[in-house]
């Protein structure tokens, strides 16, 4: 099989292949299911496991020669080991047991307390940083290795709610359901999502034909983009590898204007991230975006590129936090936004995004012009689970950072909290196949996700889940409607 | 019999066998400490501890085990008791009745069961067929019930038929008439608390001859409970269901298990009317084979906060009187049990209780490859036998005897002698806050 086109194009990226069919293909009137393509892709660098096992070698030898006693040297029995996984069937057994296949069942150590102990393991505390714990940096390993859903059995473990996401849970339906047909009716749920302008409503003549604005809008099938890397990963391997996994998943990567320009990286998929320092580089762009992001608020610059760009869509990126500027910065003209948080999820205000992405879209809504806005977001979304619960909020669409950083494997160097101060190292034998497969398998398995959520509260439809706080729980109201009244409760 | 008359295979499970109840008794009794990586949020390495100690002795712990609740930092964890003053005790002359009806219509079959709790749905092929066994002679014993889950009705439950309730969910797998016939209750279940909305998964592993038979399907191929029933479509549906139960077997009560999203409150009215004797709900913290993690996190509220919701409303509607509310999901302790109660249930249903006190660890690992390596949650041949029923039957049944002491001695602490009077009595709780918890 050749490699994909991706990499055969050299810098360019090709439009998928999909989107080239002579129109009146026989396919085009079929239904096309989205789908990811899932492909295990190992890690590439050392990736400590949850626990290590610690065997007492002495009090071991001790043992097998008692038990070969007692058995009467029935090696079989003797020679028997508690692990069902394999940890101490190497070579030597328990002498050197295989860490990397424990998966701290316990059973060992329940059987010998006086020679096995299995302990978390130092080494995967280090995973992530204070926000990005080192679970979640698991989970999300899991996920690019595997393409997944994350199952496991027993009930949650986790800490009962807690703050921003962790306080909020979303709706279910005991019977009602998208569609009755396939094993759980998801074929035929959307995730597919608009970006763009909109207009208010649709003028028509006496002919009947529409008149006056028009949508401008593209959609994507999956409410997921690639926000623009830290400084400290920006090469042109690391941009292949987005703007290569943006074109398989059909959707975008917002990368930096400078960077394009200087890798000579193009195509569909790219979304030019522009700033006042770097206009001048707009006049080497190789090619005309459907989207460019202006990274803060700039008037000539904003003028200057619908001049040069008209046919591309713009969007601005925005702190989240005042909703004033951003109804503001629609009436000068956007109608797309990127709103920004910092990758702990705090605005510059020190609020967490769940709060200033609700304040965002209710804004536009008392405004009445919610629905002719995009509102894209980044900061803070660092699990699955963040998708649909970032979308009930308000958003339209989530633009992935830290995430895609985790999938590849790249070590935090201390705390990470922003584009421009963090320092994320990435594993040596980075490719781009491989780099692009684990974004693939990550993609895949978030989308699977999300169709579970929306499954579960009988929606058909990722836009229909858009501001409908209806559909979600949080802590603190339940809490007030469960115990309030109950001594302590409130103080 | 000495070794030499025994197979390899029996030695190697005796072995094991020997060396896992060995640890059970000895762990608790922390000379060796804590395993260093027992326990999370939810059942610490203390709860654990203290449940296989309970399960052993009978007795709430003394050496110091925090057995009454998690770390979690939120619900059952940070709520407690407002005891009286020592000198406005119940004496203990005093009997403590802790019974609950089963069913509170002024028709149909009476029910009683002496505890407050009866065991959850765990089906044949998600947990072994020895386990399944144990849970209904403990139900016997205690006079209470234990549930088949939805993976049909092995034979070697017969002997305990009075003490199971036969589940019918989406799936419908090993319901037959005669399962029906059997049962003095019959469970609904609409939707499992850990994955709301989603369904069952066992995968093929699993699925071994035997399950297969049971489960009417291929062996090694895995099966879905799809979700939801394809026959309900409102809430109207569901009195079809009742009536064809009611047809097959007229003496069976009904219970509707359900989930928690936010009009679990409506649900739960909405099953009264159309005939359930029982609404159990199931919250979004309860245990299970096999979920996506997304789900057990994410999706539906925690039982804490969906019962006094219900019981609220169905008060004001004026039925509460005539609903048996259970609850389940995430009821870890006899202190859970009785918050549940407090909080707007007449009982709870115990699931991974059950399991702790019968080794399990936790892990998470249930459907991993062979399945539990404890053979508690899984069907293999080998594995399974790790689990002898008489032991494990007396096992649930000293917990079950701690809880009752421990249910007593809050109900004589907080000057009640009977659980009902507990039901709904929030002014009996306190909330704690997060400091005092810690
Ligand atoms: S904890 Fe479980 S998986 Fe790990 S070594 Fe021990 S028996 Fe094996
Ligand atoms: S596999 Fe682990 S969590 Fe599942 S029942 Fe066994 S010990 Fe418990």
């Amino acid at each position: 099989m050749p490699p994909p086109a991706y990499f055969l194009s050299g810098h360019a990226i090709n439009p998928p292949v999909l989107k080239s069919r002579p129109a009146h293909h026989w396919d085009d009137y079929m239904y096309q299911r989205y789908h990811v393509e899932t492909s295990p892709a190992l890690e590439i660098a050392p990736f400590p496991n949850r626990t290590r096992v610690k065997v007492k070698k002495h009090g071991l030898a001790t043992h097998l020669l008692k038990e070969l006693i007692r058995y009467r040297g029935n090696r079989e029995v003797a020679l028997s080991r508690p692990c069902v996984y394999g940890v101490f069937s190497g070579p030597v057994g328990g002498f050197a047991p295989r860490n990397y296949c424990c998966v701290g069942c316990l059973r060992c150590t329940i059987e010998y307390p006086e020679m096995v102990q299995v302990y978390p393991e130092p080494e995967h505390r280090l995973l992530g940083d204070s926000y990005f714990t080192p679970e979640q940096v698991d989970t999300i390993c899991y996920e690019a290795r595997t393409g997944r859903i994350p199952v496991k059995g027993a009930g949650y473990r986790g800490p009962f709610g807690g703050e921003g996401w962790d306080g909020m849970w979303t709706d279910m339906s005991e019977i009602v359901r998208p569609t009755r047909d396939g094993i759980h009716g998801r074929e035929f749920i959307s995730t597919a999502v608009d970006i763009g302008q909109k207009p208010p409503f649709l003028s028509f003549n006496e002919q009947g034909a529409a008149t006056g604005e028009s949508a401008r809008t593209f959609s994507i099938p999956i409410p997921v983009l690639f926000d623009v890397p830290p400084a400290s990963v920006v090469s042109r391997k690391f941009l292949q590898i987005v703007a290569a996994a943006a074109q398989v998943a059909e959707t975008f990567a917002v990368l930096p204007l400078g960077a394009l320009n200087r890798f000579a990286l193009q195509g569909r998929q790219i979304i030019p991230l522009v700033s006042r320092e770097d206009a001048d580089a707009l006049t080497e762009l190789r090619f005309t975006p459907l989207m460019i992001e202006l990274d803060g608020w700039n008037e000539a610059l904003f003028r200057e590129i619908r001049r040069r760009f008209a046919e591309s869509t713009i969007c601005l990126r925005h702190d989240l936090g005042s909703s004033k500027e951003l109804l503001k910065h629609y009436h000068s003209g956007i109608r797309v936004f990127h709103l920004v948080a910092n990758y702990h999820g705090l605005g510059p205000d020190g609020r967490f995004v769940l709060d200033l992405i609700r304040e965002a879209h209710g804004a536009f809504v008392e405004a009445g012009r919610r629905d002719e806005v995009t509102l894209l977001g980044s900061g803070g979304i660092i699990a699955a689970e963040h998708v649909p619960k970032a979308i009930i909020c308000g958003l339209d669409a989530i633009a992935l950072d830290t995430p895609l950083l985790a999938a590849l494997q790249a070590r935090f160097l201390g705390e990470c909290l922003d584009r421009q101060g963090s320092r994320f190292r990435l594993p040596r034998r980075l490719t781009v196949n491989w780099g692009v497969q684990r974004v693939e398998n990550l993609l895949a398995s978030w989308r699977d996700q999300l169709l579970e959520v929306l499954g579960a509260a009988g929606l058909r439809d990722v836009r229909r889940f858009r501001g409908e706080i209806g559909r979600a729980m949080f802590q603190k109201d339940l809490e007030r409607e469960a115990f309030s009244g109950i001594e302590g409760y409130g103080q | 019999m000495d070794n030499r008359s025994r197979t390899a295979e029996q030695l190697v499970i005796e072995k094991h066998t020997e060396r896992l109840r060995r640890g059970f008794h000895l762990w608790p009794g922390l000379k060796q400490g804590r395993p260093p990586a027992l326990g999370d949020y939810r059942w610490t390495a203390d709860l654990i501890l203290s449940t296989w100690l309970q399960a052993e002795t009978g007795m709430p712990p003394t050496n110091g085990l925090e057995h009454r609740v998690g770390n979690s930092g939120g619900g059952f964890d940070r709520l407690d008791f407002k005891f009286f003053p020592q000198d406005r005790w119940l004496p203990d002359t005093v009997t403590i009745d802790l019974s609950i009806p089963l069913n509170r219509r002024p028709y149909d079959r009476r029910i009683e069961i002496p505890v407050p709790f009866y065991g959850a749905g765990m089906s044949f092929g998600s947990i072994s067929e020895p386990v399944m066994r144990a849970r209904a002679q403990a139900a016997q014993v205690w006079k209470t019930f234990t549930c088949t889950g939805e993976g049909g009705y092995p034979e070697s439950l017969l002997a305990y038929k009075d003490h199971v309730i036969t589940q019918i969910a989406t799936g419908m797998f090993g319901v037959r008439e005669e399962t029906i016939q059997y049962a003095p209750i019959v469970e609904f279940k609409y939707a499992q608390g850990a994955k709301p909305g989603l369904g069952g998964h066992l995968l093929g592993d699993k699925v071994t001859a035997t399950v297969a038979t049971m489960r009417e399907s291929l062996p090694w191929v895995s099966l879905f409970s799809p979700f939801p029933f394809h026959s309900v479509y409102s809430v109207e549906d569901h009195k079809k269901h009742v009536d064809w139960v009611k047809t097959i077997n007229p003496e069976a009560l009904v219970s509707v298990k359900v989930s928690t999203p936010t009009d679990i409150d409506m649900v739960a009215v909405g099953s009264y009317y159309d005939g359930a004797h029982i609404v159990h709900i199931d919250g979004s913290y309860g245990g299970t084979g096999a979920a996506p993690e997304i789900a057990k996190k994410t999706i539906a509220m925690p039982i804490e906060f969906a019962l006094p919701k219900v019981h609220r409303c169905l008060l004001q509607e004026g039925i509460r009187g005539e609903v048996v509310l259970m609850a389940s999901g995430g009821i870890r302790t006899a202190d859970d049990i009785a918050k549940a109660i407090a909080l707007g249930a007449d009982g709870a249903v115990l699931g991974t209780t059950e399991l702790v006190a019968l080794g399990c660890t936790r892990c998470g690992n249930c459907e991993r490859g062979r399945g539990c390596p404890f053979g508690l949650c899984t069907t293999d041949p080998e594995l399974s036998q790790l689990v002898e029923t008489d032991w494990a039957a007396e096992r649930l049944g000293k917990l079950y005897q701690s809880f009752q002491l421990q249910l007593s001695d809050i109900l004589r602490r907080l000057g009640l002698s009977s659980i009902r009077d507990l039901v709904g009595r929030t002014d009996l709780l306190l909330y704690r806050s997060q400091e005092e918890t810690r």
